[in-house]
């Protein structure tokens, strides 16, 4: 009783904080800035028509591997814990078998839903989507599958290989920018290419495939850790 | 426009916070949690929209020379971007945390993991 | 050189390329780490040297080819370089640390390491608010991770609570950017100024919770708990590198934010980091468990460095050096004391005393605690000397006095762990002595002095290691393997060397002073001779010690004064320590010095931004109200080593419990400290009035009633020491009221006090001291007619005690001589009477000395004790050569002082030709007197000898009890409540009032910091509910203030 109305109390100081920032908020008349930069120079620069993967992956690429850490992050972490507990082979486990509706329908889903995410990432640079929408897609049609059959097993030495390989050639095309290009992770050591064609914008499509397997993977291998500790 | 989502947004975050302080059950915090970052999102993507704007997206109806007077900021949905998959990591992994917690005691009231303190 | 964004990179390769390796390759993986945080250290190695000795500018380092704010990008500056060098080291021992529980958890858990490492450092290098953020969570998450490596069960739960907390956090930190973002149009920290946060809508409002985020990532009071959790159940060596790593690089995240904000957000991050340096250290008081300790410390002085954060304006050009110093003492100390934490099996701080019997490990601990808590010679001293200087020169008086407070509560838990450590039973458990945790504290013991040495050469005010003096006393470190009696003839020599290459620098008064210390030390040492074996850390203490004295009477700046006082401070501590039951005495000793060193500080603080000049003379400029105050301060500093009344419950305790040859060194020399302050204080400055008052007029009271009050309270102890201990505090007194007299004789009469206090109760102290050795007891009551079989002693005390009482023909006499002199030509009367009662009263405390030890009857248990062991009589022969000597001559010393103080005191001085003193009332002709009083001595021996022979021998055991028996023995002894009667009529005037009232304070703070540390609840809900509840109070206070 007293924690609720004390979270209620603290609560509404902080709502009085928020509606100080929502009262006083007013959207610009112009692009600021940096928007305006991005606006202006990505078509030129960068040759991407999306420009939020532009920003994503080359203007702000230190980010984009930050966040690529993350995830490589969560997914170890994940399996440090789950590891501790017991592993059940797949004898020892009585889970209940899938529907024939769920079974069935995820033969025919899977693939194309795999089929979508390698379709998001690819496509990153010219329509909404890129790698990381494209990996989730990837995970969740591994999710279908993991709900359809319950016991099946991945292989996580493919799903480890995977992820280390293309984070490794993620980072060595970042250092490749700081020799062949301006910096570090420029896109310019491939060609721009035309805008709107799917060989365009540097490497930006080479690192969004690879951000899309390797973040495809990371979600693999947490979905398969926390299925496995489903018990009836 | 741009006021409606932020107060969502605002609102969201408060009813995630109130439910992450309240509830006792450990899933049902994390879940709250999952709220309030949706709405920390929200309220991200909402500013940098601007009335009569579309998409930063460059194509045959918005070509590059006049993008920028046609498109929104695109700053925050880079960074928003960035801010959703971190909040998904750290969803996974507290959801890992709190299996083990389950593990070790066989119950998911938070109140009961209070070892250490003071 | 190597780019900086290499670092990152570096790691990333590594952390990546370990998902390569076969689980079964653990050990390869081990290595890939190891040499990755190798790699990464190298790299902020070579910017440090570029940075320190090409004087390098800093670099920026764009990414994608694209110049700021469009990307990000990163800087490698001088702070960041040693910054990153810090972490990245730090890392690399702790992963060497760490490697039996990294080889077991696998591959995954090393990449963790890894990214945990490499965030830090990420922190520190961006320029780019939200790529900040993408660091801190990767910190955050790394943080949770590594908690798994802990073979707590607990960690887990401490884990998921910090995952819980930081969720929360970063929710406002990300609300904070996007509409900084809005605000100011760029995310860069360096193209973001103060002026859009002021001119946009809602801009401070960013500011404020972006702001309110990041410092919340320094687990600020009482936003804490989430923090002390992870401190108490981590591995060790993970705790040590959080404490050091996430704080360095949060803490320059946070300067980052304030160059952002301006001026304005500099008294917010003052305030929040004075109130969490207090109430972290006031919480850590009642702690038992040796990690959550540690956790609450490191809150603490993360919250002191917030603090100075805050006082970026008026530091100036020393922002660094303090800044840094603070860090560079926390980081080697944390890391040092979790590291060696992991090495000692109970988590109960006195389980510590396992650490005995491994000297290197002692050392380091004893290190680590002078590190925290500032002494010299390490960085944190410099950084608070630099530290007071300025915010005394700025006025922030009341900022300075928190900031001592806090740092007094701190030294008490701190050295009441070593007590613990130093004295108390080993347990059982053995310590266990992995070789990568003892290489990982070697390495941050090393760190730690090489901080202290560098720290030094880069203040302003010479380089402490530098000084002779102390530099002999640290050689003794090295010299500890050498049996007792090369050492004591090393020591002698090199005090007795020292001061015939320099006693021609010194005026009359500091000669007499130099005399007493670097002559009259080795004569006490030569009782060290008695000792066998090796007396392992007897002689470092003893050294530093006398190192300080000597040097603090060679000091001509604030700043030298002030590190000699603090060295002989510790030295003494250390020496002080050693005895075997002196545990709880020590610690109230050093508390009571140290808060008396900081009102010293303060002072001189407060007397050093008035001018530059060196000290004597920078105290005659003084004026008005600074004049009242800086006086004010010192003399209570000072009075507090000389155990001024109210200030003196530590004296007894200490110098009873100390060893034999140790009470006379601190009895007969070190509370002689005192009286040299109070002397350079009082000649600099003369009378001052605080507000209306006349200092030394209450001074001159203070004197009369420790006189008093001292007196008293010996008259009614059994134990002799403290019997003595107590005589000390009366005769300081004495020496305090000569002082404060303010006039010629007034000084002379000190001045000889100094000197004759100086022999009689070093010579009164070795013999209690050897009779105490023989007899095997310090109770008066249990002694009796040891005349007969401790002859030589009985010769030293009653030369003694005739000395102290002032009875012809000894040197007492002529002190009170020019007492009765110097009261003649003063004003006030009425202390005057209570100084003259205590002559008398200090007379029955001695006669009991004297008549219950060696005279009345003898016990059966002391029928076969030897006399006291040569090398402690030949010291006490010496000076009762001495005495009589100056008895007969004491122009040999005062006549060239009596010259020297006409300078300051022009009249009334004494006329010194031939034999005979004149002063303007009367005359003293000592060799007179000696005469006289030896005829009349010499003829009444002889007719006592005559009558001897026909006297009638009465045996021992000739008395007869009354049919009562007596169920306690000690009340029929004669010499058990001696002065019963007295003790009726007087005895209300020695209630322990002052040991309650500093009870009772220190029972308070106990209190307090039980209370408040019920705050952590340990449920996750409550620490978010602290934060949030923290967020708005400061956002309340920020718009109502």
């Amino acid at each position: 009783m007293i924690r609720k109305f004390a979270a209620l109390l603290i609560l509404a100081g902080i709502a009085a904080l928020f509606m100080e920032l929502l009262f006083t908020y007013q959207p610009d008349p112009e692009l600021n800035t940096t928007a305006r930069y991005y606006a202006d120079r990505t078509a030129a620069d960068i040759g991407a028509a999306n420009i939020v993967t532009a920003i994503v992956v080359t203007y702000r690429g230190l980010d984009t591997l930050g966040e690529v850490t993350v995830l490589f992050l969560a997914a170890a972490i994940v399996g440090l814990v789950l590891a501790q507990g017991r592993r059940k082979t797949a004898k020892e486990r009585a889970v209940t078998p899938a529907g024939e509706l769920l079974a069935t329908g995820s033969l025919f889903l899977a693939p194309l839903i795999m089929l979508l995410g390698v379709y998001v990432f690819v496509n990153g640079h010219l329509t909404p989507g890129g790698g990381f929408q494209g990996g989730a897609i990837i995970a969740s049609g591994m999710l279908l599958m993991l709900l359809a059959d319950p016991l099946k097993h991945f292989s996580h030495r493919l799903i480890a290989m995977v992820e280390a390989l293309s984070g490794m050639i993620y980072v060595a095309i970042g250092l490749l920018g700081i020799a062949l290009a301006g910096g570090f992770l420029d896109s310019h050591i491939l060609p721009n290419g035309e805008l709107g064609a799917l060989f365009s914008a540097g490497a930006i499509p080479l690192i969004y495939a690879l951000i899309g397997l390797k973040v495809g993977a990371e979600f693999s291998a947490i979905l398969a850790d926390l299925s496995g500790t489903e018990e009836l | 426009m741009a006021h409606l989502a932020m107060a969502t947004g605002f609102i969201l975050i408060l009813i995630g916070f109130y439910g992450a302080l309240t509830n006792r059950n450990i899933l049902r915090m994390i879940v709250a949690f999952t709220v309030a970052d949706s709405g920390v999102n929200l309220v991200l993507v909402a500013v940098g929209y601007m009335r009569g704007r579309t998409a930063p997206i460059l194509d045959n109806t918005v070509p590059a020379a006049e993008a920028a007077a046609r498109i929104i900021d695109p700053v925050p949905q880079a960074l928003v971007l960035t801010a959703i998959v971190i909040g998904v990591g750290v969803t996974a992994l507290m959801l890992a945390y709190s299996y083990k917690l389950y593990e070790k005691k066989r119950t998911l009231d938070i109140t009961k993991h209070t070892e250490l303190k003071w | 050189m190597v780019s900086a964004i290499v670092i990152i990179a570096a790691a990333l390769a590594a952390e990546f390329m370990l998902g390569l390796f076969n689980e079964r390759w653990r050990a390869a993986a081990y290595g890939v780490t190891l040499f990755a945080l190798g790699f990464m250290a190298f790299i902020s190695a070579e910017w440090v040297w570029a940075f320190a000795v090409y004087d390098a500018q800093p670099a920026e380092i764009f990414t994608a080819g694209v110049q700021p704010p469009f990307a990000i990008n990163l800087r490698m500056g001088f702070p960041e370089a040693a910054l990153t060098l810090l972490i990245n080291l730090t890392g690399l021992f702790s992963a060497l640390y760490l490697r039996r529980a990294l080889l077991e958890k696998g591959r995954a858990a090393m990449a963790v390491l890894l990214v945990f490492v490499m965030a830090q450092n990420g922190i520190v290098l961006t320029r780019d608010i939200f790529n900040l953020f993408v660091f801190f969570e990767l910190a955050v998450i790394a943080t949770g991770g590594l908690m798994l490596l802990s073979e707590d069960e607990r960690a887990v739960a401490a884990g998921f609570k910090y995952l819980i907390v930081s969720q929360v956090i970063s929710a406002f930190l990300l609300i904070g950017i996007i509409f900084s973002y809005h605000a100011t149009g760029v995310l860069n920290f360096d193209l973001m100024r103060p002026e859009h946060f002021a001119a946009a809508q809602g801009g401070a409002i960013a500011f404020f919770l972006m702001f309110i985020a990041v410092v919340a990532e320094l687990k600020p009071f009482p936003a804490n708990g989430w923090a002390l959790d992870i401190y108490e159940s981590a591995h060790p060596a993970f705790a040590g590198l959080f404490s050091v790593a996430s704080a360095a690089a949060t803490l320059y995240a946070v300067d980052k934010l304030l160059v952002l904000g301006g001026p304005a957000w500099l008294p917010v991050a003052t305030g929040i980091g004075v109130v969490t340096f207090i109430a972290a250290n006031l919480l850590a008081l009642p702690q038992r468990n040796d990690r959550r300790l540690l956790g609450y410390s490191s809150v603490a002085q993360i919250g002191l460095i917030l603090a100075v954060l805050g006082q970026r304006d008026i530091l100036g050009d020393h922002y660094f050096f303090v800044a840094g110093g603070l860090i560079a003492a926390h980081a080697a100390a944390k890391a040092g004391l979790y590291w060696l934490s992991g090495l000692v099996a109970s988590r109960d701080i006195i389980g510590w005393s396992t650490l005995r019997g491994h000297p290197v490990l002692i050392f380091a601990f004893v290190s680590f605690i002078a590190l925290l808590t500032g002494l010299p010679p390490f960085p944190g001293f410099y950084a608070k000397w630099e530290l007071a200087v300025a915010l005394a020169g700025s006025g922030r008086y009341i900022l300075l006095a928190l900031i001592l407070i806090g740092a007094l509560i701190e030294a008490g838990y701190l050295f009441r762990w070593l007590g613990y450590a130093l004295k108390r039973d080993k347990p059982s458990e053995e310590i266990s002595c992995d070789p990568s945790a003892v290489t990982a504290i070697i390495a941050a013991l090393a760190a730690g002095w090489a901080f202290a040495y560098l720290w030094g050469d880069l203040s302003a005010h010479g380089n402490i290691l530098h000084a002779v003096p102390l530099l002999f006393a640290l050689s003794f470190l090295l010299l500890d393997w050498l049996p007792a009696w090369v050492k004591n003839t090393v020591a002698i020599v090199g005090m007795v060397g020292y001061f015939i290459l320099n006693y021609t620098d010194y005026d009359p008064l500091r000669l007499i002073f130099a005399v007493i210390i670097l002559i009259g030390g080795p004569v006490i040492l030569l009782a060290s001779y008695d000792a066998h074996g090796r007396r392992i850390g007897f002689y470092p203490s003893a050294m530093l010690m006398y190192a300080g004295l000597t040097q603090l009477i060679g000091a001509t700046d604030f700043f030298s004064f002030f590190v000699a006082w603090e060295l002989l401070t510790v030295g003494s501590y250390f020496l002080i320590l050693r005895g075997k039951h002196s545990e709880p005495h020590a610690l109230s000793y050093i508390i009571f010095s140290l808060g008396g060193a900081f009102l010293i500080l303060t002072g001189f603080a407060l007397a050093a931004t008035v001018s530059p000049l060196p000290m004597f003379e920078a105290l005659q400029h003084l004026t008005g109200e600074t004049a009242g105050w800086v006086f004010l301060l010192l003399a209570v500093g000072f009075m507090t080593k000389t155990a001024a009344i109210g200030l003196h419950i530590w004296l007894p305790g200490a110098h009873a419990e100390a060893e034999t040859d140790v009470s006379p060194m601190v009895s007969g020399i070190l509370l002689k400290a005192g009286l040299y302050g109070l002397m350079v204080l009082m000649l600099a400055m003369g009378k001052q009035r605080f507000y209306g008052i006349d200092i030394v007029h209450v001074m001159l009271w203070v004197g009369a009633l420790s006189a008093l009050l001292g007196n008293l309270m010996a008259i009614f102890e059994e134990d002799a020491k403290r019997l003595l201990a107590y005589s000390s505090i009366g005769q300081m007194g004495y020496a305090l009221f000569g002082l404060a007299l303010m006039n010629h004789l007034g000084w002379v009469m000190a001045l000889m006090f100094v000197i004759n206090h100086y022999i009689y109760k070093s010579m009164l102290f070795l013999s209690a001291g050897g009779v105490a050795k023989r007899t095997g007891t310090r109770l008066m009551y249990k002694m009796g007619g040891l005349i007969t079989l401790m002859p030589l002693s009985f010769i030293a005390v009653l030369i003694g005690i005739i000395a102290v009482s002032g009875v012809p023909p000894l040197s007492g006499f002529g002190g009170r001589w020019i007492f009765y002199n110097a009261i003649l030509s003063a004003e006030h009367r009425l202390p005057m009477v209570i100084t003259f009662f205590s002559g008398p009263i200090a007379f029955l405390y001695l006669f009991r000395l004297i008549h219950t030890v060696f005279l009345g009857q003898l016990k059966d248990e002391n029928r076969r004790i030897k006399e006291a062991p040569f090398w402690v009589i030949l010291p006490q022969m010496l000076y009762v050569g001495l005495l009589m000597a100056f008895a007969i001559v004491p122009g040999l010393a005062l006549r060239r002082v009596d010259t020297y103080l006409n300078q300051f005191f022009p009249e009334g001085g004494l006329n010194w030709e031939g034999i005979t003193i004149t002063s303007q009332f009367g005359y003293w002709s000592p060799v007179s007197i000696m005469i006289i009083v030896c005829a009349i001595f010499g003829s009444l021996f002889a007719w006592l000898m005559f009558i001897n022979r026909r006297a009638q021998k009465v045996k021992q055991f000739n008395i007869v009890f009354a049919a009562e028996r007596p169920y306690r023995p000690e009340t029929t002894h004669f010499a058990w409540n001696f002065f019963a009667p007295y003790r009726k009529a007087l005895g209300f005037l020695v209630q322990p009032f002052v040991t309650r009232f500093w009870e009772t304070i220190a029972d308070i703070l106990h209190t307090a910091g039980d209370i408040g540390r019920r705050l952590y609840t340990g449920n996750p809900q409550t620490y978010a509910l602290h934060f949030l509840a923290f967020v708005v109070i400061v956002y309340f206070f920020w718009t109502g203030g």
